[in-house]
């Protein structure tokens, strides 16, 4: 595959090998950012949002996730897992959760963390935001990291809504970085803290993080490529249980609807969407000031939340059910948030503004723009309508704009061939 | 027939003259729309505000056209037999006409008290019919021009400047 140049990291590979061209990716991209040319699947990392819609969808294993090794455990001397909230969803009903917890230290973790501990701390954050920022409305969560580089890139205008505060699992870091490093006479270099993700976006998120003032993890490991060694070390961890402390009040984190629910209250509204499309619907409509009656929206790019993520095992739905159950029959238990709020004050967990990514300018002239919009139209009536994605462009509108920015040809378009070859061999018969 | 009009001042002369003119738009999207279909009613507005973007037009401006096209094509949707966009994109402005087939506005400045509506069940089952279209539609755009009869048509056309 030819590397298309970028700054952009992304946590997905296609291997050109397994690749047929068969287009499902295309098709299913949100912001249009892959093209089949030459048979071959390619990205475009400025336009890519690492939603992970494209590998979910191969049947080739063409497009696979990139995940760190857990090899780089060994750079460190002290090895710290913060694991996000989704994975509590990912075991059968007789498997308890602080056994599919202790199961982690196996891999050669010396202290295991959880995204849900900070989940009550960060609804009161949420807030506290909402009601200091009353002339930006709605805000818009900023968690999944899919969905904010979708509105970099296709909604800018709205990056002032976005929360701009760490999202749970890097506040945590940068609590423990700190504590930890002091505790056990660390040099910050010593200390590797990983976190456990249930999709690429948060993998994207850990190697390039958005407006992170200062260093956070270092490193990520998917649900999906852990899970069979977890699954080796369940059986001990079940048969040998150790006194493992889990928080599974805070597991909500991985639902977007529940999440809504708790930030919801007297002065603040909430809603919450989740699935791409529907996120875009809404981000269209929040640009229209149509919701602005909304103080919060809660978006995740995947069904249901984080526990719709592409490197989770479990189906979104059975792994939703799961976590409420837990949630349900778990003991509550309080943690002393004293030290985050000390952080938060001194402003420890603000995100510098977020910068634009603009795919959708046809130009930066408006006037060579319009000449462009007007050659688009022309190779539009040309074309015939049908979608089909055959030549390697999600639609015939993206491959008339293909045509128009010099990135293909109208001979791609396979109907217009088959047309052309037909009426040539007519004319050939009449003759 | 009655006729509508509200041009904001420091347009009025370029108004004139466009209507003398006539010039050719650059580009042109047309769109029907279909009585009391719902479902399809706002895509024309979205494609707009899509091709805008496209352009690279200013975001608040960006804005008004969706709200001001979305408002006036549910308008057609919810208050007339079905109808056309067209929508006409010029160097310095957008230029969206709306006509439908009947049956007419009874009383335009009425219809232009925000609040007043006579939209009927289906339509405000669906959640439409506030009457604050119109109001919304004048309060977004440089331009605005309705001409009306009962019992026959309704013409409503705006525009938009991009800077």
């Amino acid at each position: 595959m030819a590397e298309i140049k970028s700054k952009y990291f992304h946590a997905i590979n296609i291997l050109t090998d397994n690749c047929t061209g068969c287009t499902a990716c295309v098709r299913v991209c949100p912001t249009e950012a892959i093209r089949v040319r030459n048979r071959k699947a390619e990205i475009d990392p400025n336009r890519c949002i690492d939603c992970g819609n494209c590998l979910t969808v191969c049947q080739f294993h063409a497009i696979i996730p990139k995940s760190d090794s857990l090899e780089i455990l060994q750079n460190f001397k002290h090895r710290v897992a913060i694991v996000s909230s989704s994975y509590a969803g990912q075991f059968t009903e007789d498997i308890s959760y602080s056994a599919a917890k202790q199961a982690l230290f196996a891999l050669g973790f010396d202290e295991v963390f959880e995204e849900s501990m900070v989940t009550e701390f960060m609804i009161r954050m949420i807030r506290e935001y909402i009601r200091a920022n009353r002339d930006k409305r709605p805000i818009l969560s900023s968690n999944c990291p899919a969905v904010v580089r979708l509105i970099q890139v296709k909604y800018p205008s709205l990056l002032p809504n976005l929360y701009h505060q760490e999202a749970p699992m890097s506040i945590l870091t940068r609590y423990l970085r700190e504590k930890i490093v002091a505790e056990k006479g660390l040099q910050d270099s010593e200390l590797g803290i990983f976190l456990i993700v249930p999709c690429v976006a948060h993998v994207t998120a850990v190697h390039q993080p958005e407006g992170a003032y200062k260093h956070l993890q270092d490193g990520a490991f998917s649900i999906g490529m852990i899970y069979g060694k977890v699954r080796e070390y369940l059986k001990d961890a079940v048969n040998n249980p150790a006194d493992v402390e889990t928080y599974s009040k805070g597991l909500t984190w991985a639902l977007s609807g529940v999440q809504a629910e708790l930030v919801d209250c007297e002065d603040i509204r909430a809603l919450s969407v989740n699935g791409v499309e529907n996120v875009k619907d809404i981000l269209s409509r929040v640009e229209d000031h149509y919701l602005d009656q909304y103080d919060y929206i809660v978006l995740r790019s995947c069904t249901n939340g984080c526990v719709g993520g592409c490197l989770n095992i479990e189906n979104p739905f059975v792994a939703m059910s799961r976590i409420k159950k837990i949630i349900k029959e778990a003991p509550a238990r309080e943690i002393n948030v004293d030290p985050l709020a000390k952080l938060s004050e001194a402003g420890e967990f603000d995100v510098a503004p977020l910068q634009p990514r603009s795919i959708m300018e046809l130009d930066k002239d408006i006037k060579n723009a319009i000449k462009k919009m007007k050659k688009i139209n022309e190779f539009l009536i040309m074309l015939p309508g049908l979608d089909c994605s055959a030549c390697g462009s999600p639609s015939c509108y993206a491959l008339a704009e293909d045509i128009v920015q010099g990135k293909a040809s109208i001979d791609d378009c396979v109907v217009l061939l088959k047309r052309h070859n037909r009426e040539e061999a007519d004319s050939e018969y009449n003759e | 027939m009655a006729e509508y009009w509200n041009i904001a001042p420091e347009r009025k002369e370029f108004v004139e003259s466009f209507f003398k003119d006539c010039p050719e738009p650059e580009v042109s999207l047309e769109f029907i729309i279909t009585e009391k279909d719902f479902n399809t009613a706002g895509k024309g507005s979205a494609e707009i505000k899509n091709l805008l973007k496209r352009l690279g037009i200013d975001s608040e401006i960006l804005r008004r056209v969706a709200v001001a096209s979305y408002e006036a094509e549910i308008n057609v949707a919810a208050h007339s037999v079905g109808g056309r966009m067209t929508s006409n994109v010029y160097d310095e402005l957008i230029h969206i006409r709306f006509e439908d087939n009947g049956p007419g506005i009874a009383d335009i400045a009425q219809a232009m008290t925000p609040g007043f509506s006579t939209a009927d069940d289906l339509v405000r089952e669906m959640g439409f019919g506030a009457g604050l279209g119109l109001s919304n539609i004048e309060k977004n755009s440089d331009m605005l021009h309705i001409v009306s009869e009962r019992g026959k048509n309704t013409v409503l056309e705006l525009m938009i400047f991009f800077g």
